[in-house]
């Protein structure tokens, strides 16, 4: 099992989707742990995968690699899972989205696919998305987070928006608000009354944890 | 008038400052597309350009930053191509002719289409070339004195905007790409080198190579360092002015020009070729810096001796 372990971790370190698959694979065929094999194997993967990217060893392509890696391994070992009765702990339940006005879709996309490959449930609204549409989805989703991306000085303005508009409708204290993006800041958040700040996936990832801790 | 490759040869090029920040101040809006401005808002764009000849620069950059099919379509602009490019070419040219004994040239701006290659997004070889192909004959037919391909990220699609420019006319093809500093040295956010952006652009073409936006100056200063060394094009720097800090929603840029002036005389001492602003410059940088070039306070061939 170690060995089997070692190598998830190394396939989703190495963004090699095909071996995570085979892997996956393997691990029904044995019929060993599909829980385990994720959160000790591909999970501990992806983190280092986001620890070498925060310390500049890895780029983007190789980021996303990895994630869609983890994806494609636990898209195999759900059934399995489900059949055992187990499933892996969600996080939190997370609603995503660049704010109206901005179409920068990258950043968020890849922040809503660190959250959901490391245990959190995410709803991702895209980009441009009006400030009405944050609050009515986070309540059908019954959403913990509320993550609102935006890239330009002229959008950042829709995040306080967001937080306005659930102040409006007495459901700020649901929901943890992070923002990020470009040119936010933890300054930012603290003035707009946000709960938190995030300047990439990874530390996006940290923050949700420090909040469900 | 003499071509703008003839002029690199004898001396540094002062480009002019930004665009996009101050169309902000001006008051463009919520995520708005910039080039819409070159035809509902003409007369603040060539003012602009206007500003920034009269503070000394000798290159105009047309507001078509976005102005790629791909990335207008992204504002459901697409069809809208050909006028937006087109008056933003006008609009340089017109503000030029308030000046006819300077001989300043109108650089044709490219930026990124806003798209990804796989992995990180679906974007294709073809597509990426045919949205460059179109605003490249648009630019040519309008005049243009070179193309001006910046702010790329990802060295596969500066390459294939590069060498599609090159294909389609025999106006100079200048590229920039902008980089962030990492402990193990300077990288694109796809993981490109300096080094090998410049040997790849090279080969695909490419009269001039550099690097704009995102970096501070003292990091600036080291990369034009590095990219002259490597280089066999010339090189252009066009740094920001500082990092942007947010006050009341607002991006400000805090490096003042007189700073700015002194950061670029910096970079002209590493050899770079041609030096400009990006993100928050102002007529007045680009003034402060022109002041610099001429009263000699910079290494190089404009020295007064």
């Amino acid at each position: 099992m170690t060995d089997l372990l070692n190598d998830c971790r190394e396939a989703v370190l190495k963004g090699d989707r095909s071996f995570a698959e085979d892997l996956a694979r393997r691990v029904l065929g044995e019929n060993a742990d599909p829980l385990k094999t994720i959160e000790e194997g591909f999970v501990p993967g992806l983190r280092e995968a986001g620890r070498l990217w925060d310390e500049g060893e890895l780029f983007l392509p190789e980021l996303v690699l990895a994630a869609e890696a983890m994806k494609a391994a636990t898209v195999i070992l759900q059934p399995a899972l489900e059949k055992r009765g187990e499933a892996r702990k969600v996080r939190g339940r997370v609603v995503i989205g660049t704010i109206e006005g901005d179409i920068h879709d990258i950043g968020k996309t890849l922040v809503a696919t660190m959250l959901s490959a490391n245990g959190y449930e995410t709803r991702d609204l895209g980009a441009d998305v009006p400030v009405q549409k944050f609050v009515d989805e986070a309540e059908s989703f019954d959403a913990d987070f509320i993550c609102i991306s935006a890239l330009l000085t002229t959008t950042m303005g829709g995040q306080k928006k967001v937080i306005e508009a659930l102040k409006e409708r007495s459901l700020r204290e649901m929901y943890r608000v992070l923002v990020g993006g470009a040119p936010c800041s933890e300054k930012w958040a603290a003035q707009i009354g946000a709960d938190g700040y995030a300047g990439d996936a990874v530390s996006t990832v940290q923050l949700a944890e420090s909040f469900s801790t | 008038m003499t071509g703008f490759l003839d002029r690199l040869t004898v001396g540094p090029v002062l480009f002019d400052g930004a665009m996009g920040s101050m169309l902000l101040t001006a008051g463009l809006e919520l995520g708005a597309a910039p080039e819409v401005w070159n035809v509902e808002r003409p007369e603040v764009i060539k003012k602009i350009h206007h500003d920034y000849l009269a503070a000394g620069a000798e290159v105009l950059t047309t507001n078509t930053f976005g102005g790629t099919p791909l990335k207008l379509a992204a504002h459901g602009l697409a069809e809208r191509c050909e006028e937006l490019n087109f008056a933003g070419v006008r609009l340089a040219m017109a503000a030029r002719a308030e000046f006819p004994d300077r001989g300043a040239f109108i650089a044709g701006d490219i930026g990124p289409c806003g798209k990804f290659f796989s992995p990180v997004g679906d974007l294709d070889q073809k597509s990426a070339a045919a949205s460059v192909q179109t605003q490249v004959e648009i630019f040519a037919a309008a005049g243009v004195d070179f193309f001006l391909i910046e702010t790329m990220v990802d060295l596969r699609e500066a390459e294939i905007a590069v060498r599609t420019a090159r294909q389609s006319s025999d106006i100079p093809v200048v590229v920039t790409m902008t980089f962030d500093k990492k402990w193990r040295g300077y990288f694109t956010i796809m993981g490109d080198k300096p080094s090998a952006a410049v040997r790849r652009l090279s080969d695909a073409g490419a009269d001039v190579v550099g690097a704009n936006c995102t970096l501070a100056a003292p990091d600036m200063i080291e990369l034009a360092r590095i990219l002259v060394a490597d280089s066999p094009l010339p090189i252009l720097i066009q740094p920001n002015a500082g990092q942007p800090e947010m006050f009341d929603g607002q991006a400000v840029y805090r490096v003042t020009p007189e700073e700015f002036a002194v950061d670029i005389k910096k970079i002209l001492d590493t050899g770079v070729a041609a030096v400009g602003g990006c993100c928050g410059t102002t007529p007045e940088h680009i003034r402060a810096v022109a002041e610099h070039m001429h009263h000699g306070n910079v290494a190089g061939k404009t020295q007064v001796s």
